[in-house]
């Protein structure tokens, strides 16, 4: 089987954007991000695991839980859903309380229908700055986000 | 404290000219005034853009009094690329994981179907195994 997958960070200096197919029909794909039973067999990387505390899937709702990691600290998270067009999209703000992990992004989920299979593109968005489409108008075609990161890594990897 | 900032940090990083600014500073310490000259702007709107760097954490100055050169902080990079490096591992390793889970789910369900199509009295099903 098949698995394309890839993470971009070069489209658009304000965002990061994922694309991933799936050997699965569209309905099933998203009915996997609806339900917190489905969400705990699933999300996070290796050796994580999650535990609902609520789960309200409407736009405006939030969901609270925490990721366990593997080297045993919590990791707070709070997401409130903003779009919900079953079964083509998700979008959801990260962050925003107290006691959450303090990154803030905006992370739209889109569902392609290929006939069976589904591509899905995971779309983040940072940060909520007042000037970003001023931002992405302006200076839609700089090299971004990627090109920064691994000129700078070079030097943090012999500074640090 | 330095993950507090890490909004700040992208949204400084945001900015091209920011970016510039970093790239020149990754090669060295250096003055505002020779920062501000390969850009078409006054020192005025480069000192913002310093400021702004500061305030995320990503360059300090010195205290010298007349040129306060400017100096990248790798700390608040070396956060931003943890960070992305948790984003990606999220990205490529969750959805290996869903990707599993809606394997299962699908032999599952054929599964269930199965048998279930058998006990039809209706005789539409057309079971090519038996």
């Amino acid at each position: 089987m098949a698995v394309t997958s890839s993470l971009d960070l070069d489209r658009d200096p304000r965002s990061i954007i994922g694309t991933r197919e799936f050997d699965a029909p569209r309905e099933l794909l998203f009915s996997a991000w609806t339900d917190p039973k489905h969400l705990a067999q699933w999300w996070g990387p290796n050796g994580f695991t999650t535990t609902t505390y609520s789960f309200d899937f409407r736009p405006g709702g939030t969901w609270r839980f925490v990721m366990h990691g593997p080297d045993g600290r919590d990791y707070q998270n709070l997401i409130t859903f903003e779009q919900i067009v079953p079964p083509e999209r998700i979008v959801y703000r990260h962050g925003g309380a107290d006691d959450v992990e303090p990154v803030q992004f905006r992370q739209t989920v889109i569902f392609e229908d290929l006939g069976g299979r589904t591509r899905l593109i995971w779309r983040g968005d940072f940060p909520s700055a007042a000037e970003r489409d001023h931002v992405i108008r302006e200076y839609g075609a700089d090299k971004g986000l990627a090109q920064t990161m691994a000129r700078l890594a070079d030097y943090v990897a012999a500074q640090v | 404290m330095v993950k507090l900032s890490l909004d700040s940090t992208f949204a400084a990083l945001s900015d091209p000219t920011r970016r510039a600014i970093l790239a020149r500073l990754a090669l060295g310490e250096t003055s505002v005034t020779d920062l501000a000259k390969p850009f078409a702007m006054s020192l005025p709107a480069v000192s913002k853009h310093l400021k702004v760097l500061e305030r995320a954490g990503l360059i300090a100055r010195g205290r010298e009094a007349q040129w306060r050169p400017c100096r990248i902080e790798p700390r608040a990079l070396k956060d931003i690329d943890d960070w992305l490096a948790h984003y990606r591992r999220f990205f490529d390793e969750s959805f290996d994981r869903l990707d599993a889970y809606l394997q299962k789910l699908q032999a599952k369900e054929r599964n269930n179907r199965g048998p279930k199509r058998k006990d039809r009295k209706d005789g539409r099903n057309k079971q090519p195994r038996s």
